[in-house]
Order: structure tokens, then sequence, then C-alpha cells
């Protein structure tokens, strides 16, 4: 017995030892995690004035969403991370989004796009690149490559490969070539070795962001498509084939070499971007990018200087610990302010980091049902509005980290900074007032008991409704006398394991205020995508149930702005079709020349792309009107943080210049 | 023997499918559309009528409009795939497609399980190595300091919670003493090859497989002590002891094959764990493992994944149960079945 268990201590020791052994400190190909041993002094304890230590032109960056080794230019899926090592693969495009989010002009890519307006009211534009691109293994970029990524996914083969994109409804030919019908893509043509065209449907045009439509990226055919595959137009639109032969241009045909290089299974994949990925350990979940030599810039012209940028998953419960002992020194867009105070004290009493913080693209919302229930009243809305200190609820949620934005913008938006003091003079706030709740109810006609009576300032209010008012609602009113009475009683739909619904129930629903003034929220918990269905209505018959009967009056959910392109077409639409299939999920229907559904179709259908102060003034209008009306009362905007090492210099985060755009920009100066 | 497990395997396919019914039912039940799910982020992209045209197409490319029992039989593998002649459901090997990742389910859940039977095989081996020797020594030396020590000790390990203790470990050997990283499954960067890639993730895995052996002392060297003293107290022992045995023949040969049979099932059981995820230490620790992909297809709603994972185990603990009513056999003749 001693025996046995003196072997099993020494087997104990063994694999101890072992395990401090493979700490890396030898071997030809490997390269130290962290710039000092596991066991060195910790950062902190480094005086100040101790000249700059050299160290390694690295950075380790902790990803909050798991890669998931689906780098296939999110035509499948789109994880924030496996999207962002995409982009710093893949990132010449002739157009692309500056510091600020705009869409603008890339001459390292393009050298000369024109347009033209067809008689038919398409329109095409001809892009021509400059022809010094090449892959990152040397192959040359010429015009095919650029084709070859729109061709495959307007193609009927993407459809069978599980792609998801719908792009190619926005181009002549597009939708034919998608379903088979026809053999090319009419609207995207080969012009020579460096220009291509592409015609734009009429039915989408004008449009405001035109700019988007020429986006492509360059695509490596052979390695995509396999040996012998190609690009082909004989004047009636591109095509693919492999040797020759469109009809050999299978799903069955390309599906391996398009499975390898969308998770890029071979590091040899040549792409064209800042950075190449070296390796993928998809056990590990661990991606290394290192410099691409053959990259000619960005928009600016600008190339990266670290050389190697190790991604790496940060978990929420010990990301503090793995950043003090160095397993990441890069932590991107802290977004909940706990964390983010927990990163200021890092950097403040540890020191070795520094931060930048940048306004989020988004924000958090409660969002109205307008066609039924109390809600469908705009009095009710604005009383909720009042009745929720929403600065202290920033405050709050955030942390201190977030503020209140009063329409659906973000702080970094272009048109909100362009309209900022036209926005502060004509914006109601709906600051935090009891008061007013209490009389914009009175005048909305919130004034009658359950009886009939006049409302005494204690139990629920009620309002006389006319049936058609009361649809949907049957069941919570009253018939007093003949007369309709409703009940100002609101059904919410909150997302199960959310702080935002736990605090809205603590600061509006349990509050005494809400009491107070004669109105009930009633709170029912639902997974997300219940939720979604009943804030969608959807029929969902033989998947779960049916969400079409209206039930929710009040959802709480978040919403994010990629980039400035603001394009809120169809959101407000009265066609009965479009809001069956979802459009319109606030059930607001304001028609005609100055509602919802006039300004945000004129916004960007109506406007040349060159005509920014009319686009400006229509926008200006639109929020002024959603304010009004209030569909949706935004609740916090996130002030973002990102914490880097401090020998990283130059480094420069913003709502829409993401880590893969401000990297290029950022140097290690004292890297060995 | 033969007719018992030829009958015993025939009520595992009866349970399968009866399980598989009832999964794939349950799965069905779950509020969500996942034809609207995978078109949601293309919304914006389309015109109302494009968006239509498009979800009424993969409604039914996903087979979302066919009955439920149509449906059914595709996965199971009694119906051809919609479309096409082919038989290729759960029943030839196919575990479906993972919506989520695009992937087959097969696909997906080979890396995680890989990780997990590492990671398993390493705690089951030191977990039963550690507390059947000390669930022995314990009981042979029951009330003595040792046994006291061990009690206080494993008690502790048993009733706290693993993701306390996985935290405090954290703190205590990545933190403070530098001896393991905090997280991750290898060397940031790092390139290794062979022996020296496995070494580095066993490094990697070290703190992650002390807190589940940790967290595994305590139930199991308490099974082995409450058995090992009751077999102790046995008249046999007592009459091999008076035969004037050599103590060590006494503990190994007679108390311990005695007080074999009732913790036969949770040896085994943990054997049969080498497969199963841990949601906390993969979460604390960054593992890629099959708990934190069960979680990541049940939010996002992945049914088909869903249903991979639970067959899987299905499967596992059928044939499980099977092996341990057999082992008893084995371990106890006196219960060994021949019909």
């Amino acid at each position: 017995m001693r025996k046995l268990f003196a072997l099993l201590m020494v087997a104990c020791m063994l694999l101890g030892l072992v395990a401090c052994a493979s700490e890396p400190a030898s071997g030809t190909t490997d390269t130290p995690a962290t710039d000092t041993p596991a066991t060195d002094t910790p950062a902190t304890d480094t005086p100040a004035e101790t000249p700059a230590k050299p160290v390694e032109n690295k950075i380790i960056y902790g990803a909050t969403t798991e890669l998931g080794g689906d780098f296939g230019f999110s035509l499948w899926t789109n994880g924030a991370t496996d999207a962002m090592v995409w982009r710093m693969t893949t990132e010449y495009n002739p157009v692309t989004t500056d510091q600020n989010g705009a869409y603008v002009i890339n001459p390292t890519v393009a050298k000369n796009i024109e347009s033209t307006e067809n008689e038919d009211g398409s329109k095409t534009f001809t892009i021509t690149i400059n022809d010094n691109l090449v892959f990152s293994n040397g192959d040359p970029i010429t015009a095919k490559n650029f084709v070859a990524y729109r061709l495959f996914a307007s193609s009927k083969v993407a459809s069978e490969l599980e792609v998801g994109s719908s792009t190619y409804l926005d181009y002549v030919g597009g939708k034919e070539y998608y379903d088979g019908e026809a053999d090319t893509f009419t609207g995207l043509r080969l012009i020579d070795e460096y220009t291509w065209s592409i015609t734009v449907r009429a039915d989408k045009l004008p449009y405001f962001y035109e700019n988007t439509f020429i986006s492509a990226y360059p695509w490596h055919i052979e390695t995509w498509f396999g040996e012998g595959a190609d690009v082909l137009d004989d004047g009636n639109g591109c095509y693919f084939a492999i040797n020759g032969d469109a009809a050999a241009f299978t799903a069955d045909a390309v599906r391996d070499s398009v499975m390898a290089c969308r998770n890029m299974v071979d590091s040899s994949v040549p792409t064209a971007g800042p950075y190449n990925l070296q390796s993928y350990d998809k056990s590990a979940k661990q991606a290394t990018l290192v410099i691409n030599e053959n990259y000619a810039g960005n928009f600016e012209g600008q190339k990266p200087s670290i050389e190697t940028i190790v991604i790496v998953k940060a978990e929420e419960e010990t990301w503090a610990d793995a950043i003090r002992t160095g397993e990441f020194n890069f932590y991107d867009t802290i977004t909940d302010g706990t964390e983010i105070n927990t990163a200021l004290d890092i950097i403040e009493n540890e020191g070795g980091f520094e931060y930048v913080q940048f306004d989020r693209a988004g924000y958090g919302i409660i969002q109205f049902m307008c066609d039924f229930g109390p809600t469908q009243f705009v009095e009710v809305r604005h009383a909720i509005a009042y009745l929720l200190d929403r600065n202290a609820f920033a405050n709050t949620f955030c942390q201190g980290w977030g503020s209140v934005v009063h329409g659906p913008y973000g702080i970094a938006h272009w048109q909100y900074q362009d309209s900022k003091e036209f926005l502060a003079d004509n914006l109601n706030t709906y600051s935090y007032s009891p008061d007013m709740a209490n009389q914009v109810l009175d005048e909305g006609g919130w004034t009658l008991a359950a009886d009939g009576s006049e409302w005494g300032g204690t139990g629920l209010r009620y309002k006389e409704v006319t049936a058609e008012q009361a649809e949907n609602y049957e069941d919570y009113c009253v018939n007093v006398d003949g007369k309709i009475l409703m009940p100002l009683s609101i059904e919410w739909a909150s997302s199960e394991g959310n702080a935002v619904s736990d605090l809205i129930a603590t600061m509006l629903v349990k509050g005494n205020d809400i009491t107070a003034a004669g109105m009930q929220i009633n709170q029912a918990t639902m997974d997300f995508s219940a939720l979604l269905s009943y804030l969608y209505r959807q029929d969902q018959s033989g998947t779960g149930g049916d969400y079409t009967i209206p039930t929710y009056g009040m959802f709480n959910l978040a919403s994010n702005f990629e980039n400035t392109v603001y394009d809120a077409a169809y959101y407000w639409t009265g066609d009965p079709d479009m809001v069956a299939q979802g459009f319109n999920s606030n059930y607001l229907f304001d028609l005609g020349e100055g509602g919802l559904d006039d300004l945000s179709m004129r916004m960007v259908y109506g406007v040349d792309p060159s005509d920014t102060e009319t686009y400006l003034e229509i926008w200006q209008q639109y929020i002024l009107r959603w304010n009004e009306l209030l569909p949706g009362l935004p609740l916090y905007s996130n002030v973002y943080v990102t914490m880097y090492p401090d020998y990283l210099e130059n480094y420069n985060q913003g709502a829409f210049w993401g880590f893969n755009q401000a990297i290029l920009y950022a140097s290690i100066p004292s890297a060995q | 023997m033969k007719k018992y497990i030829a009958k015993r395997l025939l009520y595992i396919v009866v349970v399968f499918l009866v399980v598989s019914v009832i999964m794939f039912a349950l799965f069905n039940l779950i509020p969500g559309d996942p034809a609207r799910t995978q078109l949601e982020p293309l919304r914006k992209d389309m015109r109302p009528d494009e968006y239509e045209a498009r979800y009424q197409e993969l409604r039914e490319q996903m087979g979302l409009n066919d009955p439920i029992i149509v449906r059914y039989g595709r996965w199971i593998g009694f119906l051809p795939e919609k479309g096409t002649t082919d038989w290729n459901g759960l029943l030839q090997g196919n575990l479906g497609f993972s919506q989520y990742h695009k992937q087959d389910c097969t696909t997906v859940m080979a890396e995680p399980m890989k990780n997990t039977l590492l990671f398993n095989i390493f705690t089951v081996v030191l977990t039963l190595s550690i507390t059947i020797p000390l669930g022995i020594v314990c009981a042979v030396k029951k009330g003595g300091k040792l046994d006291q020590t061990v009690q206080v000790v494993t008690i502790l390990g048993y009733s706290i919670p693993q993701y306390i203790f996985a935290l405090l470990f954290v703190f205590v050997f990545a933190v403070l003493l530098r001896w393991f990283p905090v997280n991750g499954a290898k060397t940031p960067g790092s390139n290794y090859v062979g022996m020296q890639a496995f070494l580095d993730k066993m490094y990697y895995m070290c703190l992650p497989i002390i807190v589940s052996v940790f967290g595994g002392l305590g139930g199991m060297s308490r099974y082995v002590r409450a058995a090992m003293t009751d077999a102790l107290s046995m008249d046999c022992i007592r009459t091999a002891r008076a035969k004037g045995v050599r103590e060590k023949v006494v503990i190994y040969s007679h108390a311990w094959r005695n007080a074999l049979l009732p913790i036969i099932t949770s040896i085994i059981g943990w054997f049969l764990s080498i497969f199963s995820g841990s949601l906390v230490l993969e979460n604390v620790f960054s593992l890629n493992g099959m708990g934190k992909l069960y979680i990541l297809g049940l939010n996002n709603n992945d049914s088909e994944l869903c249903l991979a994972i639970q067959m899987f185990y299905t499967i596992i603990s059928l044939v499980g149960n099977l092996i341990t009513d057999l082992a008893y056999g084995f371990v106890d003749p006196r219960v060994r079945v021949d019909k």
C-alpha cells in the first residue's frame, strides 16, 4: 500500500516537473508566450524611470468572442473575431470605410471608378484596379480575382455550399444567375485584365450609399476553386469554368477547396490584407497572424509594423488575471462597466498598460408595439419615458461608462456630429419627471378608474377607447355602461438572463412612480428566440407555435451600427405583406408626406450620393419625427474601452475604426 | 451470457429509438424558426418580397414545411434525404448539420471531443489512482489522524462548488505562484510540433486537471472508505485474520474484492464520464470542450448539433449501463447472469 501511494506521489511530482519543463524555453520553432518568463517580477515592480526594455514586436490579443475558424468572408457564419481575422487578411476592396465609418474610394486598390446611367434606369460601375497589387504569395491580383468573389457569392453553387448571401439581388442578372435560370451573370462583366464592370438594378437606385454596390474582395481563383478553375466572359456576362468547361463547375467539384479556404486549413491560402494567417489551432482556438510583406497599404497607404498578432480567447471570469500574468496583453472593446473599472484599476495600480475609450455605435432600447394596447397611444410611450430616469439608468448599467441618446443614432455617427446643435435645440430629452408623465397621461385621456369614474390618484388609470382600439386587447378591457375602458397595463417581453431587463424591472416596473402614475407593467421572461418570434409575430405553426397574435406591448433590445450607412428604408412600411414579413416591427404606420415611412425612404432612395446636405436635412427630420412619436425609448449608449500595452504607440480606436484598422497605424518602438 | 447480451443489445436499440423520438420532438417544440433565424442577418439587405421568397425557399430546403414525422424519418435515417434517394440519417452515421457552425456535426464535434477525452482521461486516472488507495487507507486506519484529515479535505472538495475553487486555484497557482498559466490551451503564438506540442498542451491542462481531481476526491474516496469499512467488518475478514492470513492479503484480496461490488458502478461511471464536458471548467480555463459546445448549441438554437450530442451521450449511457451490469458478474460470480 505504501509503495502504491509513494508511486502515486512520484507520478504527481513527475507530471508537475514535466509540466514546468514544457514551459517554452527552447525549441526551434517556438515563440515565447510573454515577453517575460512566468516567474518574472510583475510589471508593477518596475520603476517608471527604468529604460524601456526591448520587447517582441508582437501583440497577444484577448478576444471576448471565441474564434470559430470560419474565415470565409462572413458568407457562412459571422463570428466577430472570425470576421476580424478575415478583414485583416483580406483588406483590399475598391471601397472601404474611413476613421469615421464613411465609405470612401480606396486609391490603393482602385485606379479609376466610373459610373454610367443606362436607359433602363440601371447604373453600371466600371472599376479599374492598379496593376501593382499582388497576393501574399506574390501572384498578381487582376480583375478576375475580384469578379470571382462576387460571382461565387451570386451563384447557385454558393447556395448549395450553405452560403448565406443576398447581395446578388442588387445587380442586373444576379437573381437569374443565382436561381440557375441563366448560365452567365449578365450584370457582371470582365472588361480587361484590370477592369470589370457591375450593373446595379434600376429598382435599387438612386441610392445614397451607392458606393457599397461596388464592394468586392480578391480571391485566388485556383486556390478557392481548384486547379483549372477560371472566370470567363464571352460577351454575355461572367461565369465560372473548370478547364474551360462551365458545366464542370459544380458544388461537388469545388466543395473541398472552398471549404479548405473557408477554414484556412492551410496557411498557404493566398490572401490580400495587411496580415497573413500563419496558423490557426482549431483545438486551442488560437490564431497567429504575421505581416504580409506584399501588402500595398490601406486607403491611406498605411502598412502595418507590428510583426505578429496572436489571437486568444479572453474569459469573462479570468481575463484580469490573464492580462496580469501576460497570457495576453491587449484586451479589445471592454463593454461591461465593471470590467472597465477593473481594467482601469490594473492600469493605474499595476502599470504597463494604456487605454483608449470610444463611444459605442449603438444603444440599448425599449421598443414599443404601436398598434394595440396602451402603447398604441403616443402619450403612454411619452409617459414611460418620463417615468424612467434614463441618466441614472445609463450610469448604473454602464457603471459610469455610458450616456443617453434621444433617437436612433450613435454618438459617433457623422450625421449626429454634424447635427449636434440642431438636435440639442429640437429633440425632446424626456427628462425624468413623474409630474410630466401624469400630465401627458391626463392629456391623453387616461383619466378614468375601472368603474368609469374619475381616476382619483390610486389604482390603475383607464381610458375610453373604441372597439377598433381595443382590438387584441379585449381580454384586459372592461365594459362600463356600454363604454370600453382600457387599463393602463402593459405586457413586457424581456429576455432571460439579461442585466438590462433586471434594471428596467428595478428602476421602472417595480418603482413607486409607475404605481403613482396609475400604470402597471407586467414582465414576461423568455429566451431571445421566442422574444423575436413575438416581436415579428411569426406564424411558426409546425415549428413551435403561432405568435401572430399581438401579445406584448414592449420589448427590450439592443441595436448596433457597423458603419455610418444609415438606411432605415422599409422600417416603417404600411404594406400589409411587408409588415407580415417582419418589416415595421414597431407596427407604427406613420405614412404620408413627412411621416417616418416617407422620410426613411427618401433619405436613401431619393437623394443623389453627392447631395449630403439634402440627405442630412432628411435625416434630421427623420430623427425629430422619431423622437416625437417615440416608437422606442433609447436607454443607454455605452462607452467602450480597449486596454493595450504601454509600449504600443499611436493606437487610436474608434466606434467605426476597429482593431483591424487601427493596428496598422500602431507601432512598438522598443521592439527587438 | 451471450443470450443476455443479445437481449440487452436489443433493449438498447429500442430505448435509443424511443429516446430519439422524445428528443427530436422536444427540440422541435422549442419556439423559433431556424429559417427565419438564418435569414435574419440578411434582412436589411433584402427587399420584403425578396426576403419572403428566400425565406420560403429556405424553409423548403430545410424541410420545415414537411410534417414532423417526415422530418424525424429523414433525421434518424428511416427515410431518404429530401429530394434524393440517399439514406443518410443518424442510423447511417450522419450526425446532422449544424446550422450555427454551417458544418457537419461530426466535424464540429471532433476537436472538442478530443480535448474533452484528453482532459478526462487524465482526470479519471488521477482521481481513481488517488481516491481508491486513499479510501482503503482511511478505512483501514479509521478514526486515525490521517483519516480525519482526509475526511476534512475531501469534504471541502465535495461541498464547495467547482467554480469557486477553480478561481481560487487560478489565483494561487497562476497569479501568485505563477506555476501554471491562467487559462488557454497552448502557448500563444507557439508552433510546437510532436511531443513538445503535447507537453505544452499538458502544461496548460495541468491546472484544470488539478481542479477537477480535487473536486472528485471527496465523493469517490468516501465511497471506497465506506465500502471498505463495511467489508472489513464482515465475518469472513474476522475469520481470515483468525486463521493468521497476512494483513495485506486480508485487505487487498478479501476485503477489497467484497468492497468492490458497491463501488463498481461509480468506477465504471467515472470511466464513462471521459466523454462528458465540464461547462464550468471549460469556461474558466478557456478549453475547447464538449460542455462549451453543447451550451453554444443550446444558446443558438442549433437543434441538430444539440441532438447529435444528446444522442451520442444516450448511446454512451446505454452501453455504459450494459457494461456496468456485466461487470457485476465479473466482480461477483453470485450475480452473474447466464440467461
